[in-house]
């Protein structure tokens, strides 16, 4: 059979270039199936007696309540993703363009199986508990906007690449950069909060990430030594995109579901620790360029993830976890580790309490948006770039619709493959469309499948010792 | 006819869909994003607000028809320094 049939472009991935040109791929952790299978099996005994020891129903109802909350937006967020990256992997070890990337592939398919099976495994046992906990599996089956962003996002990445790209965006700029923030930087924060048994799951993915991770580095080399353009394309493309997913899932957990004790560092000073210098220094050995946004991306390690969680908090009904308001300490310690712009969030944190100070304790709805937001046509988020002093979004007309970004990378994104983006409708376009409903308890219950048990609220309904409420007047003599 | 547009508030965290009317007026609309955020941000008074469009402040007497605003465009409401 010719190689241009066994390996089609189409899931094989550009540049096509003949065998010669893959002679020299490398990857340098190389295992075979028997040490495989002998170190996963220790690997994986190890995650289920930490489970039997300190993993179960008694051992998280003992944590903090807010930091049970980060642990349902990771739950629900990962392991379906994981088993997304299955396919995606099993496409790398079937048009992968070497054999020792095949088989690498092969493993990687098998590590990320395990990585869905944990995690499943073990919220299972928190639904009786905790029916938001039933989101773990759920979540990437509903509307949900965020369900709809994660979707867009690992759909493309992990379900719809072929063999290069999934390779440079899942291999090289997701799995060598941001998953040690994940993986190392959070595991760490869990130790800290209490939390041994979500330690114990992180580190033990980790070790597998770190292996098959090793596929993408290889696969860049040799692309970037025949079409640099592309690959810088791609580097930069999915470098954005995954900054935005962890900005979410990892920045919001971090910096307000966290213990404000238990923090040792920021979101901001883990991203720089174990991302900004790693991934600067990985694309400088390969004759590589920094995002042309990285100014952009600098300031936003200072902001977006604060404008989304203050926005997020006053719209927590549309989430499947509850959300903490941040006092007194949490606000000065915020304050410390980003003193460039937190006085301008400070000041809605300050509006927030002082609605829930008029509030009755529960009164929820007293504390929540019922305008509907707008939504990004690349990431599907929420419009939160740049800062409360000048919001980043922009309109682009193009093929007879309007599109809105919430941000210049986004936009541009969009624009270099609007033939892939171009078609999809954001939640809001919907809405528009009447294909989803414009009242927001409807949108909750009948679109976003979220009920009054299972929608997000504050962690403590608004009762925080340090919100003083006015005495009410007493009735009438 | 309503007119969904993307609105911004100065100080706010995130953008709105408002829904607005062709004769609504400029100053309307710079009330109808201050209450719809007033969840994060307090709202100050209507008359120091300023609504810019395409970067330019229009006249808050100015009906949206008249301003030419159209469907899905972007609008910022800022303030006047007190």
């Amino acid at each position: 059979m010719p190689e241009r049939e066994a390996f089609p472009e189409l899931l094989s991935g550009g540049p096509w270039l003949p065998r010669e040109a893959w002679a020299g791929w490398d990857e340098p952790f190389r295992t075979s199936y028997a040490e495989y299978v002998s170190a996963q099996s220790e690997k994986h005994a190890a995650v289920f007696a930490v489970r039997d020891a300190v993993g179960r129903l008694d051992d998280f109802a003992r944590l903090d309540p807010a930091w049970v909350n980060g642990l349902k937006l990771h739950a629900a967020t990962l392991p379906l993703a994981e088993f997304a990256a299955v396919v995606g992997n099993l496409r790398g070890a079937r048009f992968g363009r070497d054999a020792a990337w095949r088989t690498m592939s092969a493993l990687g398919a098998l590590d990320e199986l395990r990585h869905t099976e944990i995690p499943l495994q073990i919220m299972h046992e928190l639904v009786r508990w905790e029916p938001q906990f039933d989101w773990t599996h759920k979540f990437y089956h509903t509307n949900n906007w965020v369900a709809v962003a994660g979707k867009h996002l690992v759909d493309e990445m992990l379900l719809g690449s072929n063999a290069i790209e999934f390779a440079v965006a899942t291999h090289f700029v997701f799995e060598t950069g941001f998953t040690n923030l994940q993986f190392v930087a959070l595991a760490s924060v869990a130790r800290d909060a209490g939390d041994r048994m979500f330690e114990k799951m992180l580190a033990s993915i980790q070790t597998d990430e770190a292996r098959h991770a090793q596929i993408g580095r290889a696969v860049v080399e040799v692309v970037a030594r025949h079409d640099r353009e592309y690959v810088q394309f791609l580097l930069d493309k999915w470098f954005w995109r995954s900054f935005l997913f962890f900005a979410v899932v990892t920045g919001f957990t971090m910096d307000y579901l966290t213990p404000v004790k238990q923090r040792a560092r920021s979101f901001k000073e883990f991203m720089n620790e174990w991302l900004v210098d790693q991934y600067l220094r990985s694309v400088d050995e390969l004759g590589l360029a920094r995002p042309w946004y990285w100014d952009t991306f600098v300031e936003a390690l200072d902001t977006y993830h604060h404008m989304v969680y203050a926005s997020a908090y006053t719209y927590r009904a549309t989430t499947w976890f509850n959300f903490a308001m941040p006092g007194p300490e949490e606000r000065a310690w915020l304050r410390r580790k980003y003193p460039r712009h937190w006085p301008a969030f400070d000041a809605v944190w300050a509006q927030i309490a002082a609605r829930w100070r008029e509030a009755d304790v529960g009164n929820e709805w007293a504390v929540h948006g019922t305008v509907m937001v707008s939504l990004c046509d690349t990431c599907q988020l929420v419009l939160c770039g740049g800062t409360p002093g000048r919001n980043t979004a922009n309109v682009l007309e193009a093929g007879g619709r309007r599109y809105v970004f919430c941000s210049e990378p986004c936009r541009w994104i969009f624009e270099r493959e609007r033939e892939r983006y171009g078609d999809h409708k954001n939640i809001v376009s919907r809405i528009l469309a009447g294909e989803a409903p414009a009242n927001l308890i409807a949108l909750l219950q009948r679109y976003f499948d979220l009920w009054p048990d299972t929608w997000g609220k504050d962690v403590f309904g608004g009762d925080y010792p340090w919100l003083e409420r006015p005495p009410k007047p007493g009735p009438a003599r | 006819m309503t007119i969904p547009l993307h609105g911004f508030l100065q100080g706010d965290t995130i953008g709105l869909l408002i829904l607005a009317e062709a004769n609504d007026t400029v100053r309307g609309l710079a009330s109808r994003l201050q209450r719809a955020a007033s969840v994060r941000v307090a709202p100050r008074p209507d008359d120091r607000a300023r609504v810019l469009y395409r970067g330019k402040p229009l006249d808050p007497d100015l009906t949206l028809a008249h301003a030419g605003i159209e469907p899905l465009d972007r609008f910022d409401v800022i303030f006047e320094s007190e």
